[in-house]
């Protein structure tokens, strides 16, 4: 089962999840899991690594890796971004500086 | 307006966090309402209500109102009540003020104490007071 952090939750620590994360919570360290939702009361500060997808529609500061990376309209994110595939909606606030390359994956294990 | 249906919103949460079962986390944790950790957690785990289920395993203190030790949990436990599931295992102390339950099957090791219930209820009395106070001067 994917993990679920509420907005009623704060953690701080490094995440390690194999399967998918949603999180509407406070995060205080880096984030590494298959994929990654951040949802609108979503906070994070730290950095996200996802093997497949990264949504994100809340907060982030910090450096976000994934082969797919979504920035929804209520998203605020500053930070460095290294993606295949890269989506921003309308009314993304960015301050962020973004590479596209061919692997992702051999980034990640480093 | 905004601002203030925004915070009702933010008191009023529905349903639970869950950490799944392939999630390891080392830290703190600090949740105002339920929480259900079916993984890996080293570190200290504050909640309102917190649920260790069958393939979780925890090291840390645990302070919340009501624990339930369904998996291995390693450290001590204080909370107002506390239940240990047939297949519960803990090493460390339990501090209750209400309830201890354990069902047959459990595995304790460590000291078990019920606490009077003042020590952290007078905490919580002394806000409310402090709120009806400013309720009454406002």
């Amino acid at each position: 089962m994917p993990s679920v952090i509420l907005r009623d939750t704060k953690l701080q620590g490094n995440i390690i999840e194999k399967d998918s994360i949603t999180i509407d919570g406070i995060i205080v360290g880096d984030i590494k899991a298959e994929e990654v939702i951040i949802n609108e009361n979503g906070n994070i500060t730290g950095n996200l690594t996802a093997d497949n997808n990264i949504q994100v529609g809340g907060q982030v500061a910090g450096d976000l890796f994934s082969d797919r990376i979504h920035l929804n309209n209520s998203a605020k994110v500053k930070g460095k971004l290294s993606h295949k595939n890269l989506v921003v909606d309308e009314g993304a606030r960015l301050e962020i500086e973004s590479s596209t390359r061919k692997k992702i994956s051999n980034n990640n294990k480093e | 307006m905004f601002f203030k249906s925004d915070k009702k919103s933010q008191d009023q949460v529905h349903g639970f966090s869950h950490l799944g079962e392939n999630l390891r986390f080392e830290g703190e944790i600090d949740c105002k309402g339920e929480i259900e950790i079916a993984g890996k957690v080293k570190g200290n785990i504050k909640a309102k209500k917190l649920r260790i289920l069958e393939t979780a395993s925890i090291k840390g203190l645990v302070q919340a109102e009501d624990v339930e030790v369904l998996g291995y949990m390693v450290g001590n436990i204080e909370s107002a009540n506390i239940h240990i599931g047939e297949k519960g295992i803990v090493r460390g102390d339990l501090r209750f003020e209400n309830n201890l339950t354990v069902l047959e099957g459990a595995d304790i090791s460590g000291h078990v104490q019920k606490n009077k219930k003042e020590k952290i209820k007078r905490s919580d009395t002394d806000k409310v007071k402090y709120l009806e106070h400013n309720k009454i001067a406002s």
